[in-house]
């Protein structure tokens, strides 16, 4: 009785009565917000199953690769501290205080990545790394021989998980992370960079680079493959590269007619090459090093995306580029009053109001993650909250 | 690929091992799509597999549906074995890469099944022990809900709320944005 599509039986087959195996058809729901919430609500043993810590640690490792955009982080400026604001569609829009960080005055967002967030403190003393989902922190000291020669200080960071950790697609939960510092000396021609492992707890021997004058921009850095990428700014601009498997330090020049762009982010581009995005008027130029036939690296223009022809924008208003998802290649992009997000792939694209008056600064931290916050809530707490609000 | 792994095929066919399903239907079948099951995998390493291997928890039905699978993979897997050595020959990743697409038809024509059957399907190929016939089924289980309310997940699984009013309310006090 083999039938195609949806039987219209009367009654039809219930999933098998096992819970090892409804585990494992949960644990492959799509990695969306509401996926979890409307599984927990449909009877006792699905909501058991969603809501067991183990699962929604096997969920989170599952879906890491394939993690939603679920909205970005900023500096706030009249409301001092971490802002996080949704970008997804309802049902999986999350609330805008979803997200809260405390205490947040003296804390300043350097890097977000791999579900994972990079803070420092103002007095530079030490990082903070926080998962936003789990509301796990580390808070780790900045390496004590590093600020001791007189004027250096932190100039960026980055956080990172184990290639492994976010490619793997294994089950296994593991919350190993780097996170790398650079810094610099007063007269910002020297960058030193050391690199923590969150599996020994030990910052490796800074690398140091000498340049002409130039200081590193609050663009965020972007990972290539095991390489980090930052924009330096000066007379000139270039790219400062750190690869991290080999420990190498090195300046990559901007390509010819493109020396100094201001509205631009570095990312990782198809094939595993490191890109950029600039912007000029309404048109997005994708950059891309890649080598040529002798097997010199070189700059090629991959791609100019006519954003006139894709978003509702009238002829004056000015574009900025606010930030790069790595991993689901979303451009975040916006006028004075609007941000939109536009994967470069499909070019689908959603538009955000926003006021950016209340944004410390254009920089957007773009924030993926398998969102499972509120699942995983002990029913005996829950009993308490029922139990006040029925009096 | 296919001269590569002819000496293999020759010597997997001279192992044959009987699989009976549950109705006492025998399956002959060669080692190579047998030891997809890690079950049967290690009932081979232990030596157990003399005079047939019973499967009491799978009929003939959902037996002959495992097999199909098994015999397609193991075919797959074989050919994979056989590339590798040649990974930068362009010619061989074109191969892969056709193999790969017939490969992705081959599951999704095998998926068409009702609801029952695959539900069985899952049973088997955890009784089985075979992961990718597992991941393959529950994920064709877990796609079919996606954007579902939890009103309509009930209705198409027959499956009855047993929360409390008070557990309802609450859930969707704790997550509200997830129902809107």
């Amino acid at each position: 009785m083999a039938r195609r599509g949806r039987p219209s039986s009367p009654a039809p087959t219930p999933p098998p009565d096992n819970d090892d195996i409804l585990s494992e058809i949960l644990l492959r729901l799509a990695p969306a917000p509401s996926s979890l919430p409307r599984a927990s609500l449909v009877c006792k043993r699905w909501r058991r199953l969603v809501t067991d810590p183990a699962f929604l640690r096997r969920f989170r490792a599952r879906h890491r690769r394939g993690a939603p955009l679920l909205g970005f982080f900023t500096d706030g400026k009249r409301v001092r501290g971490v802002l996080f604001t949704p970008t997804l569609e309802p049902p999986d829009r999350l609330p805008r205080g979803c997200f809260s960080f405390q205490p947040a005055d003296e804390w300043r967002i350097l890097s977000c990545r791999h579900g994972l967030v990079l803070l420092i403190h103002s007095e530079q003393l030490q990082v903070l790394v926080w998962d936003p989902v789990t509301g796990d922190q580390h808070r780790i000291a900045v390496p004590p021989g590093l600020l001791t020669r007189e004027g250096m200080m932190v100039i960026d960071g980055a956080v990172l998980r184990a290639t492994g950790d976010v490619h793997g697609g294994t089950d296994t939960q593991s919350s190993t992370f780097r996170v790398v510092l650079l810094c610099s000396e007063l007269e910002f021609s020297r960058a030193f960079a050391c690199v923590y492992s969150s599996e020994n707890g030990v910052w490796s021997d800074p690398l140091s680079i000498s340049y002409p004058p130039m200081f590193v921009t609050n663009i965020p850095s972007a990972l290539v493959g095991s390489s980090l990428y930052w924009y330096l700014i000066g007379d000139s601009a270039a790219i400062l590269e750190f690869d991290l498997d080999r420990q190498r330090l090195a300046l990559i020049e901007m390509p010819y007619g493109y020396e100094m762009p201001f509205n631009f982010c570095l990312i990782p581009a198809d094939g595993g090459m490191l890109g950029f995005l600039c912007v000029s008027n309404h048109d997005v130029y994708l950059w891309k090093r890649t080598t040529d036939g002798g097997g010199a690296a070189v700059w090629v223009l991959e791609r100019t995306i006519e954003l006139n022809n894709l978003l509702p924008l009238s002829s004056h208003e000015a574009l900025k580029i606010h930030g790069f998802a790595e991993d689901g290649k979303v451009l975040l992009i916006g006028t004075t009053d609007c941000i939109f997000t536009i994967q470069l792939e499909s070019m689908k694209f959603a538009r955000f109001n926003i006021h950016l008056a209340s944004l410390n600064s254009r920089i957007c931290h773009p924030f993926s993650s398998v969102y499972t916050s509120g699942m995983g809530l002990g029913d005996e707490q829950e009993n308490e909250l029922l139990l006040d609000t029925s009096h | 690929m296919a001269s590569a792994g002819s000496g293999d095929e020759k010597a997997a066919a001279a192992a044959m091992i009987t699989l009976i399903s549950s109705d006492n239907e025998k399956f002959e079948v060669t080692e190579a799509t047998a030891t997809l099951s890690q079950t049967i995998r290690h009932m081979i390493e232990d030596g157990c597999t003399d005079g047939g291997v019973p499967l009491p928890n799978v009929t003939s039905k959902i037996l002959a549906r495992v097999i199909e699978y098994c015999k397609k993979h193991a075919t797959a897997a074989a050919g994979e074995e056989g590339s590798s050595s040649s990974f930068s020959d362009a010619a061989f990743l074109e191969v892969d890469r056709a193999f790969l697409e017939e490969l992705e038809e081959f599951d999704d024509a095998f998926l068409e099944v009702d609801r029952a059957t695959l539900f069985d399907l899952i049973l088997a190929a955890n009784y089985l022990d075979i992961k990718g016939l597992l991941n393959l089924t529950c994920q064709k289980v877990a796609d079919s809900v996606k954007g579902k309310t939890p009103e309509q997940i009930r209705e198409m699984y027959n499956i009855v709320n047993d929360l409390t009013p008070e557990e309802e309310a609450e859930i969707r006090r704790e997550t509200q944005w997830a129902f809107e």
